[in-house]
């Protein structure tokens, strides 16, 4: 497996106008490197650009501009094939008019591997997929999840494969014949070290699958880490409000020398070193903070904001209280214990350890 | 007032879809029709809506029976899950539509104003000049939600509306929706397959199953109290755990056994259980990471796969050949094959009689 690097890659489906500053870019300087043996989401709403992205990796398409390596060596204008990548689609890929076990070893028998090695090569994968008790069959027989399975299990059969790319490949599958597939995904991931990287629109997906979640907005990456630091520190409002259910709560503040932040009528108080260090920045300043980090009160408390009830949603676990705020409506999370109405008042405290502040949408940094 | 079902049946092309369905939606329930794909219950909404027709039985609205009316003839609005917008009309023609078709005569005044409310309501309104296939696919369904709101009808009948929007888009428009029905009055009837759906919005629901529903009422009340371990089972998200346990006596307490480890008090209501075999029920969020009271049973496992779910984790854990569910309510990580202890509340589970599987009691 391999190390695969983008840089500096640029993309237009037009191709490059004589004046470049009109050429429509769908992906605009794109840098990154995934490490080999990364297990590496690509995840972001439709149109994003995270297909595109996953192509110019594949060898589907060769970018505007820029550069594709894999373990340092240009491969840009590389197909698939010469890469030595595995793609897994939406669609299980599979030949109909063979078996199981045909299937799997069609790319070996194209290499010309003598028959003792293929048979044992395929045997070999069939036991990783949990497939070999299907070997015999037709295809045309199996369920869609067996058939991506024998799909994935064809993409690896080869030894010197690169990578291995998935795009969406759980959205025809059952729901209940997910997770078995969701699991084995991971597991194999780990357990064979395979550079692995799955495009996604579901957060759901892209979290349970990858340690390193590349989120993309409108033809840029907005953060590329683990998921937890996604959920903790997001680099973008747009990271905040994409992960994370319900997203991070974000609203226009201003913050004072001394330390109160004030929003829609009402204010609270966070630490003046903090606040010395926004107030240089003075403009316009957004904080945010996640719903799980705002601790509802139903009686008044010290440094809390109240306002009126304007939902309650109760998913069973936990209730999600949002309160109105002149514009803005804030969104906290409140044990299922309590009770509290439509048109009650709350008292939010929040964390201040989780308080982010934000500057035309890039998070700000403090200095402790 | 309300709806009210009677005694309905349908049969299509030999096989029961629906078998004696009776229900009541009042005045002001948001109701939601639960159930996996293929059971009936979208052609339980369209027999309702005036679509389809009935094998047996009637439908009242208001106590007035429409079974044999058209769609047309019952003042109704419909939102699909398919968006259906005509594609050379703009977003404000496609709203205006049904009033421009319509029995009642609006004028154009009338109309205008009909057509900015609701946009403005679902949050359109800058795009009211634009074509549908200028617009995202959560734009569309706004516009079919708008069109339907447009008409002002008392019912409202929806068949998966969010089913074709991504993940972030269903979020942001079930808050709406249950803010903007709220505000409607009359009532709504809504199927969809996701237990999420009657959570976020509903104040009723009914889980139907082979044809019947097994179970109807507020939303709170059959979360708390299912009657049967398949509306436990579905009407939870994720799943309720259900295990296979047996009744052991041992130093003159009675317990239910799932295996060595697992075995919870029921001496408090040995005398409601009869029998040898049960199941036993419990939500995932009732499973802790940490033993939070002394009560707790201490259980070994191994982890499958934990998954991030919005701000939540959901751990798969295999225990003894049975897998458990426990819900961490933050975002952590763990490994597959991760040695894991959780701890179950004894005071937090159904028993569910094994054959029939109907509620025993609740502990």
């Amino acid at each position: 497996m391999a190390t695969i690097e983008l840089r500096n890659i640029w993309h237009s489906y037009e191709g490059l106008q004589e004046d470049d500053t009109k050429t429509k870019y769908v992906l605009e300087n794109i840098n990154i490197t995934y490490k080999d043996g990364a297990a590496v989401a690509l995840l972001g709403p439709s149109g994003c650009g995270k297909t595109t992205l996953l192509e110019i990796i594949s060898g589907l398409l060769i970018p505007t501009k820029g550069q594709v390596l894999f373990d340092g060596v240009d491969v840009t204008n590389l197909s698939a094939r010469q890469r030595h990548i595995a793609q897994v689609f939406q669609f299980p890929v599979v030949y109909e008019s063979m078996s199981v076990y045909g299937n799997i070893a069609f790319p070996l028998k194209n290499d010309g591997l003598d028959p003792g090695k293929i048979n044992k090569r395929v045997l070999e994968v069939a036991d990783i997929m949990e497939i070999t008790n299907l070997l015999n069959f037709s295809v045309t027989k199996l369920t869609s999840a067996d058939k991506q399975r024998v799909s994935l299990a064809r993409g690896i059969v080869r030894p010197d494969t690169a990578a291995v790319l998935l795009d969406e490949p759980l959205t025809v599958i059952d729901p209940k014949a997910q997770w078995g597939l969701r699991r084995k995904l991971k597991q194999i991931q780990k357990e064979l070290n395979f550079t692995m990287i799955y495009v996604t629109h579901d957060q759901h997906e892209a979290l349970t699958f990858a340690e390193e979640v590349t989120i993309m907005q409108a033809g840029h990456i907005n953060q590329n880490a683990s998921p937890v630091e996604l959920h903790e520190n997001p680099e973008t409002t747009f990271v905040g409000y994409f992960i994370g259910s319900p997203g991070m709560n974000i609203f226009d503040v201003n913050v004072s020398k001394d330390g109160i932040v004030a929003f829609q009528g009402t204010s609270l108080k966070i630490s003046e070193e903090i606040a010395k260090q926004l107030y240089e920045i003075e403009d316009s300043l957004q904080l945010g903070i996640r719903p799980e980090y705002i601790t509802t009160h139903v009686s008044t408390k010290d440094n809390c904001i109240s306002g009126k009830v304007k939902l309650v949603d109760d998913n069973g676990a936990y209730q999600i209280i949002t309160t109105i705020f002149d514009e803005i409506n804030i969104k906290s999370r409140l044990a299922e214990s309590v009770e509290v109405k439509v048109g009650d008042t709350v008292w939010l405290e929040f964390n201040q350890d989780q308080i982010k502040f934000f500057k035309e949408g890039q998070r700000i940094s403090f200095n402790k | 007032m309300g709806i009210r079902v009677e005694n309905l049946t349908k049969i299509h092309q030999g096989v029961k879809i629906l078998d004696n369905v009776n229900l009541v939606v009042n005045e002001g329930d948001f109701s939601v029709l639960l159930a996996p794909t293929g059971s009936g219950k979208t052609t339980l909404l369209r027999i309702i809506a005036g679509i389809e027709k009935p094998t047996s039985g009637k439908i009242y609205y208001d106590e007035v029976d429409v079974t044999k009316l058209s769609v047309q003839d019952r003042n109704i609005a419909m939102v699909y899950q398919q968006f259906v917008n005509y594609p050379s009309f703009t977003v404000y023609e496609n709203i205006a539509s049904p009033l421009r078709v319509s029995k009642t005569k609006y004028t154009e005044a009338e109309i205008d104003e009909k057509v900015r409310e609701n946009a403005k309501l679902l949050g359109i309104s800058h795009i009211l000049d634009h074509l549908p296939e200028e617009i995202s696919g959560g734009q569309q369904q706004r516009t079919a939600l708008a069109r339907a709101l447009a008409k002002g009808t008392k019912y409202v009948f929806l068949d998966e509306p969010l089913a074709n929007l991504d993940y972030k888009l269903r979020e942001e428009l079930r808050g709406e929706l249950k803010l903007i029905f709220r505000e409607k009055g009359g009532a709504i009837i809504y199927a969809t397959p996701e237990p999420i759906d009657a959570m976020g919005m509903a104040s009723h629901v009914g889980f139907i199953h082979e044809g019947k529903i097994m179970q109807y009422g507020p939303v709170k009340d059959v979360y708390q109290n299912p009657q049967f371990l398949e509306v436990g089972e579905y009407f939870s998200n994720p799943t309720m755990n259900i295990l296979e346990g047996k009744k052991v006596e041992e130093d003159g307490r009675v317990y239910i056994q799932v295996t060595k480890q697992f075995k919870i008090d029921v001496t408090h209501v040995s005398n409601k259980l009869k029998n040898e075999k049960y199941y036993l029920g419990t939500h995932a969020h009732d499973i802790s990471m940490t033993k939070d009271d002394a009560s707790f049973v201490e259980i070994d496992g191994l982890v499958e796969l934990s998954e991030a779910v919005g701000s939540d984790t959901e751990i798969h854990i295999e225990h003894g050949g049975k897998n458990i569910i426990a819900l961490v309510q933050d975002v952590v990580s763990y490994e597959i094959e991760e040695p894991i202890k959780i701890f179950v509340n004894p005071r937090r589970f159904y028993i569910f009689e094994k054959e029939s599987h109907k509620l025993c009691t609740k502990l």
